[in-house]
């Protein structure tokens, strides 16, 4: 059809169209496919003599959560400034800055601290895992995996998604505090706000289900940097350039898929 | 692990019976360490013993190791071809005193 | 040749293999076998297929039809814990050494059995140094995959592969990369692996030094059909003229289309033989 002489560049357009669409679910069934066999592992793998590894996961776990401490905390209270910013500059048309509060506790914890920590750690260490994957591939060492009776999903895939599922709702959790405390001095320099008054209004605001929503949604996104790291990471193709590659496109992908599952959650959960 | 031990006038003969490998060779090791840990000089009857493979190697050298560091003899005795080939790749004909019968080898640890 | 050895015993046993890589035909109605205690080269130019078949004895891949047997069992029909326990009795050194660079190369070679056997540390550590000793690598055992030359990476590749005595070893282009010294002892290495350790031993290679050194039986694969199988003496009395070009590492004209050459070189076809 592409070399139908009529319309040649646009059966060609769609043709591509429809092969990327074609290759696309096809990776999100890989992906869904990945959580699936990693559930497996984690539930039989003690039954089939082949446990998942401790060592290797707290190793993971700290790359992913403790070395990333510092620029969450920078991202958080930046946020958390310009949040306070933002409301007490528009709320002021109406002479309401001092309800500023609400709105920043409510946007920090159910938005943007799971987003930021999201993308953060899409960046951070999504990349990493897609980079690592992509290289043991191309020097054979997944295959060695194989041969040597080892399954790379326990192996390679389990640990690295449980590290993510702790750790970035534990990120979300600092991200909050941290975001929340920024907004504050900035409240308390500007409105004069004593800090604990507004630390008051903030535990009276926040109830759980609040709390609950973001760090649920990160627990989400946790699942998806971990998938889409894998799943690009294992499709790499020609040596370290393609390495660069695969990298490149888990970021892009993961950032994207977060973003989109952010609204979808908060458009399922305000029916 | 099929085993059987003895004392013999002051010694230990320890006779090992089957196969000693990957499934085995743990409950060959912890025979053998344990009995180290008697404190008297050992005699290991590898007359029942077909095939052993590196793990089961490993567990003598670790036995023997411990041995001489109590300052207790060690010899391996009655072993078959098979298991022979296996000690010798391993060089272990250059380590062990590997005497060709149970009587050789207590003559040898007194 | 080691007395014991059954030479008729098969380990391996492919049947009529036919196996593609996407659409394209890759192998195609390979049969052959690999017997006990031997030394199986496989040999052949690029696009033969001999990576293919590699893996496919390594059970890697499906093959479209056809059976391979390892060991006596069809692949193919084999339940997650069979394969386990089939793939226990082999072992692989790749082209790389595909070693794990976050673990020591001790932990690289004792990694097969802390996942799969219930053996305790020291028992572990000592038959680790037991294979890096048989490998000539001695006392390197902490270091890491990453502070290693390349012959030290295959021979800590091979330590690895053979950490649980496996029947059957697969080297995967031994030599590629490594000068003709090391290579030579790495050939060394392979003839006392199959002396010693009775091995079967399957090797992918294209340096013809080793093929001579080492082989006891060819198969010679080409554009994935088989052109020869046989004992190195019957490949060097082989009256096929491809074959002594390939031993004598001529360049292959035997069936040179000089009419296709002069296009491809130039770019322009012309209509007919014309002055050839």
């Amino acid at each position: 059809m592409a070399s139908d002489p009529q319309y040649p560049a646009v059966t060609a357009t769609i043709e591509k169209i429809g092969r990327a669409t074609a290759s696309a679910v096809e990776e999100i069934g890989n992906g869904g496919a990945l959580i699936f066999e990693s559930l497996y592992w984690l539930v039989m793998g003690r039954r089939l003599r082949q446990p998942v590894r401790l060592p290797s996961i707290f190793a993971q776990m700290m790359e992913i959560g403790i070395n990333a401490i510092p620029i969450v905390a920078l991202m958080a209270a930046t946020i958390g400034v310009m949040l306070a910013i933002q409301g007490i500059h528009t709320l002021r048309i109406f002479g309401a800055e001092t309800r500023v509060t609400i709105g920043i506790a409510l946007s920090i914890t159910r938005e943007f601290a799971p987003l930021i920590t999201g993308i953060l750690v899409a960046g951070r260490s999504g990349s990493a895992l897609a980079a690592r994957i992509g290289t043991m591939k191309i020097n054979q060492e997944i295959d060695a995996l194989y041969v040597m009776g080892i399954n790379p999903v326990r192996f390679l895939v389990v640990p690295a998604l449980l590290s993510t599922v702790v750790m970035v709702p534990c990120l979300t959790f600092f991200s909050d505090i941290v975001g929340l405390f920024a907004a504050g001095l900035y409240v308390n320099a500007e409105l004069g706000i004593s800090m604990a008054a507004y630390f008051d209004e903030v535990r009276e605001i926040l109830t759980p289900d609040h709390l609950m929503h973001g760090l649920s949604k990160s627990a989400i996104f946790a699942v998806l940097i971990a998938v889409i790291g894998v799943v690009n990471g294992a499709a790499v193709a020609g040596g370290a350039e393609g390495v660069g590659r695969v990298t490149t496109r888990a970021v892009v992908q993961s950032i994207s898929a977060i973003v989109v599952t952010d609204m979808i959650f908060a458009f399922v959960v305000t029916r | 692990m099929k085993h059987q031990i003895k004392e013999n006038d002051g010694a230990l003969v320890i006779a090992l019976e089957g196969d000693v490998d990957l499934k085995t060779s743990p409950d060959a090791r912890k025979i053998l360490l344990d009995a180290v840990g008697r404190n008297l000089p050992i005699v290991v009857d590898l007359s029942g013993v077909q095939y052993i493979d590196s793990s089961g190697v490993a567990s003598l050298i670790e036995a023997f190791q411990k041995a001489r560091k109590t300052g207790r003899k060690f010899v391996l005795a009655a072993v078959s071809d098979s298991a022979l080939r296996v000690l010798n790749l391993a060089r272990m004909d250059k380590v062990f005193a590997i005497c060709s019968n149970v009587a050789e080898g207590l003559a040898k640890v007194r | 040749m080691n007395p014991n050895i059954n030479p008729d015993h098969k380990l391996i046993e492919v049947e009529n293999l036919v196996t593609h890589y996407g659409s394209r035909l890759i192998l195609k109605d390979v049969s052959m076998d690999v017997r006990e205690g031997e030394i199986m080269v496989i040999m052949g130019g690029s696009g033969s297929g001999k990576s293919t078949l590699l893996r496919h004895l390594m059970a890697l891949e499906r093959q479209t039809s056809g059976t391979i047997r390892i060991l006596g069992e069809d692949v193919v029909r084999l339940g997650t814990r069979e394969l386990v326990e089939l793939r226990m009795k082999t072992g692989v050194a790749f082209q790389g050494g595909a070693l794990f660079s976050s673990m020591t190369v001790g932990e690289n070679i004792m990694l097969p059995l802390y996942e799969h056997t219930d053996l305790d540390r020291t028992t572990m550590e000592i038959m680790a140094r037991m294979k890096l000793e048989v490998v000539n690598l001695a006392g390197f055992e902490n270091l890491m995959p990453s502070e290693l030359s390349g012959g030290m990476i295959k021979r800590a590749a091979m330590a690895r592969a053979i950490v649980m005595d496996p029947k059957i070893l697969f080297c995967d282009e031994p030599s590629a990369g490594l000068d003709p010294v090391v290579s030579s002892a790495l050939d060394e290495l392979i003839l006392r692996l199959r002396d010693a350790m009775r091995m079967s031993i399957v090797v992918v290679t294209h340096e013809l030094e080793s093929v001579f050194k080492i082989a006891d039986r060819v198969t010679v694969l080409d554009q994935g059909r088989i052109l020869f199988i046989g004992t190195l003496d019957e490949l060097r009395a082989s009256p096929s003229e491809r074959i002594q070009n390939l031993l004598s590492r001529r360049a292959d004209d035997t069936d040179l289309d000089a009419d296709a050459y002069l296009t491809r070189l130039t770019g322009e076809s012309v209509s007919g033989t014309a002055n050839l």
